[in-house]
């Protein structure tokens, strides 16, 4: 499981330490995909964030609003104010023709990485040395 | 206990206070959803819960600080560079009426003129390249997850590109005073005198909301840096 971004990493292991770090550089990204399907508040981002990386990513919840307001200022989401069937008002946040296009961008920079990742760790998967 | 949470949120981020009021009212929506779903029959346990898993409200309130300053110092440079394009649009309308109103320097003012009006037009460049220099340098950087000590220099090295431009704007407002004083001073008084006293107003005014920009700039970095370990 990933746990990024907490700051309580005292006890964490070195691996859960750069695992967070992996986590924190594609904060971006993880949002806008979880953002594809449509507007959502923060609790639902953060809830398809867990249901489509099947829990692996376990955020602090916190750390998703910030990224939020972030892409929102950098033009990538809209946000919206609207008012839930509860009566609370909460914040709806969609992306916008600019973030779709930098999701498209990742996604493809992303796919391409992990295409190469994959080769160097076939090639390395019965950790014989070369003769 | 998420009522504390909420206040201690709000009190981390009173850096910005419209800010603070908008991220507590969404975390507050999504705490409230997070306890109404969770299992545990015991409220205060669920907001115990809620809480904890929200995560420390410094380390979110860092995190929303880097968003914060970006955010107003791309306000600040845009500002800067509208500010002083408004001064000069006021001393071309100012030099524009001389002419209509055949108002010309008096002759023993000519050569302390002369000198004023070389200041005059140094720092008025300097300020336009140096605020411009700032809108570009902070414009072509993203902003960072969060408010790191590269960040932060690189929010001391805006901020001394803004000092500077507002610094060469005062003195170019100055100037322009003066130079509108030794030409109005000979002149016989009259109610047209308003145009150029107002266009010294308006420059006036301009450089006084740069000030009052940049003011507000170094409050909530200060502020903010209180919730990031020292450089």
């Amino acid at each position: 499981m990933f746990r990024g971004c907490s700051g309580s990493s005292a006890a964490s292991s070195k691996a859960g330490t750069v695992e967070g770090e992996m986590l924190k550089g594609h904060l971006d990204m993880i949002v806008l995909a979880a953002l594809a399907p449509g507007p959502a508040h923060g609790y639902a981002v953060i809830e398809e964030i867990k249901r489509r990386s099947a829990g692996a990513f376990d955020l602090p919840e916190g750390t998703v609003y910030p990224v939020l307001h972030r892409l929102e200022q950098a033009g990538l989401l809209a946000g919206r104010w609207v008012t839930a069937e509860s009566g609370r008002r909460r914040r709806v946040y969609e992306l916008t023709r600019r973030g779709e296009h930098a999701l498209a961008e990742r996604r493809a920079v992303w796919e391409q990485f992990s295409d190469a990742i994959g080769g160097l760790f076939k090639g390395s998967r019965t950790g014989k040395r070369p003769a | 206990m998420m009522r504390q949470y909420l206040g201690r949120l709000a009190r981390a981020l009173d850096f910005d206070p419209s800010l603070s009021r908008q991220v507590v009212q969404e975390v507050e929506d999504h705490l409230r959803e997070t306890i109404e779903r969770d299992p545990v029959a015991d409220r205060l346990e669920a907001e115990r819960r809620a809480v904890a898993k929200f995560g420390d409200p410094l380390a979110i309130a860092a995190q929303f600080a880097a968003v914060s300053l970006a955010a107003l110092a791309r306000r600040v440079a845009f500002a800067a560079v509208l500010l002083i394009g408004a001064v000069f649009i006021a001393m071309k309308a100012r030099l524009a009426w001389y002419g209509v109103m055949q108002c010309p320097l008096a002759e023993d003012m000519r050569a302390l003129s002369g000198i004023v009006l070389t200041i005059d037009r140094w720092a008025f460049w300097l300020a336009l390249l140096t605020g411009a220099a700032g809108w570009i340098y902070i414009d072509s950087r993203r902003a960072p997850a969060a408010l790191t000590r590269e960040y932060r220099a690189r929010l001391r090295r805006f901020s001394v590109l803004c000092l500077a431009a507002a610094a060469a704007l005062i003195v170019c407002v100055a100037a322009d005073g003066l130079l509108t004083v030794l030409r109005l001073i000979g002149a016989q008084w009259s109610v047209a005198f308003v145009v150029p006293l107002f266009s010294v107003a308006i420059e006036i005014a301009c450089a006084g909301v740069l000030v009052s920009y940049l003011r507000a700039m170094a409050g909530r970095t200060t502020r903010a840096a209180c919730l990031t370990p020292a450089a």
